[in-house]
């Protein structure tokens, strides 16, 4: 709203001065005084005299009146005509529709400043022609906006509930649909008065829109043009106090659109490509370390008042040629987590604590350089949805070869044919075809095959898979997971497998880690955990089970958000066995052998 | 191939609408037309002039056959002859089109040759102090009308420091050197809008291409930032630039009538002024034709290279 405020009070004075010109103490902006023609300076006059004498600054007010008045007449016609057409096209369909619609199209077949001359030929200039063609030349906007609402609008249970009651059309549109599009229209209404003020200063530049002796800025920049030698402040008066208007104008629009916007969903998250470098290097330890190691990762995100920690104290580790899987409810921080770990984070994001050793080395740590040299090669992820995670614009082929050619200095061709092996390896039939086919021409299922055979195509030795048969249909899921499975047992990968599906785990994972607002709540190996769940929650996941693989039903309530996150224990308020103890501190995560568990109640509860 | 066939379609039945559009507004204007040329500060023609000027304009004919004849002139490129001297208003046009051809193209290429590089920079280090900068410089740009810029351009470049002259034309063929800086003030003067609205369009789709999912893929890839940039975002962002780019041509065109008043620039703007003044009718709806089927024309190549860019559209 504060955007609104300095653009507003300029448009607002503009209008207000121009609005009280004949009021103002100022001489008759049309009286010629031929004697002080030119004249810099004269009492009364602080601007001067223009070519024929007349108070520049009286000029300039007047003629902020006439270029005014026309831009807020031609835009309110616009705005009734247009916005009427466009409710009863949308609403009507059929004829009315068509010749709204076609109606707007042939007006933007025309570059606007030739129809308005077209239109100057016939009628004449003046000011009523000018209001006639910019009326027309903004229908096209008018109608488009509202069309569109209308047609959403229509659908929308509110309408179809005072439909059903039988109310008249002309009342619902003008009661129930016509406040629901006035933010559009609204900001459809200042661009046209912007646009109104620029197209009739320039016409009235051409001597063809206001007619002279009527003060316009136009007609003033045109005058002075042949006395610039003599006077070019002249010039500069009415070129400045137009472009002051428009730009004035014309930012008003942009705030006005974006809280128009704002109302109707959410702006999309604005990212930066440059990653944050975080500074120093861990040692590496001195013993055979695991594979993958990580320790007490916590991942902060700045948001308007205060810090979030949508990942808390993780830590899991897994050895070469094992699956570990993560499991949680959506929003339990498992994404966030293994996108910190690959350096992927957005940039709102950090790893504000915690290591995460790939091979000994720490990639929260590294240097962006040498952890984009281990992204695709030694370690390499598959994301959830196989559609949005290919460029679009590019043959698959090409895509899996670029990831071979960011590692591996080999030719353009000895990178595709190994792209052709490595689709074919995936399981794809016809791969050399398939390889100049474009993401939109592959099946959900193929595309996630591609994605895998890009993530494979470096041999790597740490694959994370996030959600990788969430996308996807049933039938199709079991053969991407038996593919995961037998490419992890040829090449002897560790796995890293995110999900939010128990089944999944049992079939393929050997360790699993359960997360929940943030934290592990528990951990260890697939089978004991199975059997002997310590943590409510992962009692209640497994409870919930579904056959399918839909998300896990039965738990009451929702992860809370995390700037609502309870004091004690974050899964009290849905715990069947919550007590006040477990809402005073919270929990700690006990390890006992290889397992651990964040509940202080799980040796009274467990079976 | 099929998709090509239909909008190169859709592009001649638009020329048609265009056309029919001009030719019914004078018929739709209350009075009779030739009166109506003829009449020039409320005097009253004579009856004779009006009856020869009914009859050169074919006014006497049904009006379905004044259409066709309309239509079958076209069809010829034959434009009819100009009210005021005679002369046929086709020939005026191929004289004087390529001059504000140039005009165009120099326009353009130097709006896409600054705008692309900015509005991508701006994006990727979006927030900074270049960011901010440029976008002030493109709201500022695109809040000085275009006929505003060039007369002040000729205030300060020609008038005060007298560094370039103040308009003209020279052919190229005569003096190259002169050619291009006779040309530079106004290609400035009518870029700017395109490169202020290129530039903010480059800036918000190289900023939705940086969040999309397929530009963390390529990262997964360890692609250098390099290589993201350019072939998995910029690629991408470039798809709805050509399309913005399109619909502006509209504005430039218009843009062009001023700028060629403002620098003596002896393209289409010339006759169209006059024949506007003049009521000049025959030039009017030529003039006006041959830049509106331009303004088609361009969105057709755009709509063109939009399809190849982005295999989706022409390939499903």
């Amino acid at each position: 709203m504060r955007r609104l405020y300095l653009p507003g009070l300029a448009v607002l004075f503009i209008c207000l001065v121009a609005a009280a010109a004949p009021l103002l103490p100022m001489p008759d902006p049309i009286r010629q005084d031929v004697a002080n023609r030119l004249a810099a300076w004269l009492p009364g006059s602080p601007l001067g005299r223009d070519e024929f004498g007349r108070d520049v600054l009286s000029r300039l007010i007047w003629g902020a009146r006439s270029s005014l008045m026309v831009a807020f007449i031609a835009s309110a016609i616009a705005a009734v005509v247009g916005t009427a057409l466009g409710l009863l096209g949308g609403w009507f369909r059929g004829v009315a529709e068509f010749l709204a619609i076609r109606g707007a199209d042939v007006v933007l077949c025309f570059p606007p400043v030739l129809l308005a001359l077209l239109v100057v030929t016939l009628l004449g200039p003046g000011t009523a022609t000018l209001i006639l063609v910019l009326s027309v030349l903004y229908l096209p906007g008018f109608i488009r906006v509202s069309f569109a609402e209308v047609l959403s609008a229509r659908n929308q249970d509110y309408v179809e509930a005072v439909r059903a009651l039988g109310a008249p059309t002309m009342r619902i549109l003008l009661r129930t649909v016509l406040p629901n599009i006035a933010g559009p229209v609204l900001v459809q209404f200042s661009l046209a008065v912007a646009a109104a003020v620029v197209l009739e200063s320039g016409l009235s530049f051409l001597g063809l829109g206001v007619v002279p002796p009527t003060p316009s800025w136009g007609l003033m920049i045109r005058g002075a043009r042949s006395t610039m030698e003599q006077a070019p402040m002249l010039l500069v008066w009415p070129c400045v106090a137009l472009t002051f208007t428009i730009l004035a104008m014309n930012i008003l629009c942009d705030a006005v659109r974006d809280i128009a916007d704002k109302r109707g969903g959410g702006g999309a998250k604005r990212l930066r490509l440059v990653d944050r470098l975080l500074p120093g290097l861990f040692p590496p330890p001195a013993s055979p370390a695991p594979l993958l190691d990580v320790q007490g990762l916590t991942v902060e995100i700045a948001v308007p008042g205060g810090v979030i920690k949508p990942v808390e104290d993780v830590s899991f580790s897994l050895s070469a040629g094992r699956t570990l899987a993560i499991v949680g409810e959506s929003g339990s921080g498992k994404s966030m987590a293994a996108t910190a770990i690959m350096g992927l984070l957005p940039p709102a994001a950090r790893a504000a604590d915690g290591v995460a050793r790939f091979e000994g080395e720490d990639l929260l740590r590294m240097p962006e350089a040498q952890r984009r040299r281990l992204r695709g090669g030694a370690m390499a992820m598959v994301f959830q949805d196989p559609m949005s995670s290919l460029n679009p614009v590019h043959r698959i082929g090409d895509q899996v070869a670029e990831a071979i050619r960011a590692h591996r200095d080999v030719t353009a061709e000895a990178a595709r044919r190994e792209a052709v092996d490595l689709l074919k390896r995936v399981g794809i039939a016809d791969p050399e075809r398939r390889a100049r086919a474009y993401p939109h021409e592959l099946s959900g299922g193929m595309r996630q095959r591609v994605m895998i055979a890009m993530a494979i195509a470096n041999k790597p030795r740490l694959l994370i898979a996030d959600e990788p048969t969430t996308a996807l249909d049933v039938t199709v899921q079991a053969a991407i997971l038996e593919l995961l499975a037998v490419l992890r047992r040829e090449e002897g990968m560790g796995v890293v497998l995110i999900t939010h599906s128990l089944g999944v785990v049992a079939e393929v994972a050997e360790d699993v880690v359960v997360m929940y607002a943030a934290q592990v709540v528990e951990r260890g190996p697939v089978a004991e955990v199975f059997a002997r769940p310590l943590h409510p929650y992962t009692r209640a996941l497994l409870a919930a089970v579904p056959d399918g693989d839909a998300e896990p039903e039965g738990i009451p309530g929702v992860v809370p958000r995390p700037d609502q996150w309870p004091p004690g224990c974050r899964f009290a308020p849905r715990c069947a066995h919550a007590t006040e103890a477990c809402n005073a501190a919270p929990p700690a995560l006990e390890g006992q052998g290889d397992r651990a568990v964040r509940c202080i109640r799980w040796r009274e509860i467990a079976p | 191939m099929l998709w090509i066939a239909k909008r190169i379609g859709v592009s001649l039945v638009l020329m048609w609408v265009v056309a029919t559009v001009v030719f019914l507004a004078l018929h739709m204007v209350p009075g009779d037309p030739a009166e109506l040329l003829l009449s020039t500060g409320g005097a009253m023609p004579d009856a004779y002039a009006i009856a020869e000027l009914r009859e050169k304009l074919g006014l006497n004919r049904p009006i379905w056959e004044q259409y066709l004849a309309f239509l079958e002139g076209l069809s010829r490129g034959d434009l009819g002859n100009s009210l005021v001297d005679d002369y046929p208003v086709a020939e005026e046009i191929l004289l004087r089109l390529p001059r504000t051809l140039e005009l165009i193209l120099a326009g353009t290429i130097l709006s896409v040759l600054i705008a692309l590089p900015a509005g991508t920079f701006a994006a990727v280090r979006a927030g900074g102090a270049f960011d901010r900068a440029a976008s002030w410089i493109a709201a500022l740009l695109q809040a000085v009308p275009v006929f505003v810029l060039g007369t002040l351009l000729i205030l300060l470049l020609a008038q005060t420091l007298r560094w370039m002259p103040a308009g003209g034309y020279v052919p190229l063929a005569q003096d190259p050197a002169r050619h291009l800086l006779l040309l530079s003030l106004p290609a400035i003067a009518i870029a700017k809008g395109l490169t202020a609205t290129v530039f903010r369009m480059t800036r918000a789709s190289v900023l939705d291409a940086l969040s999309r999912d397929h530009v963390r893929t390529a990262r997964a890839k360890g692609l250098t930032p390099r290589r993201v940039l350019t072939r998995h975002v910029v690629r991408n962002a470039l798809i709805p630039v050509t399309t913005v780019l399109g619909l502006q041509m509209g504005t430039l065109l218009g843009g062009t009538v001023l700028v060629e008043y403002v620098f003596n620039w002896p393209g289409l703007s010339t006759p169209l002024l006059r024949a506007v003044e003049g009521r000049d009718y025959p030039m009017v709806v030529g003039i006006v034709l041959t830049v509106s089927a331009l303004f088609l024309l361009i969105n057709l190549a755009m709509d063109l290279l939009y399809a190849a860019l982005d295999p989706r559209i022409s390939r499903s």
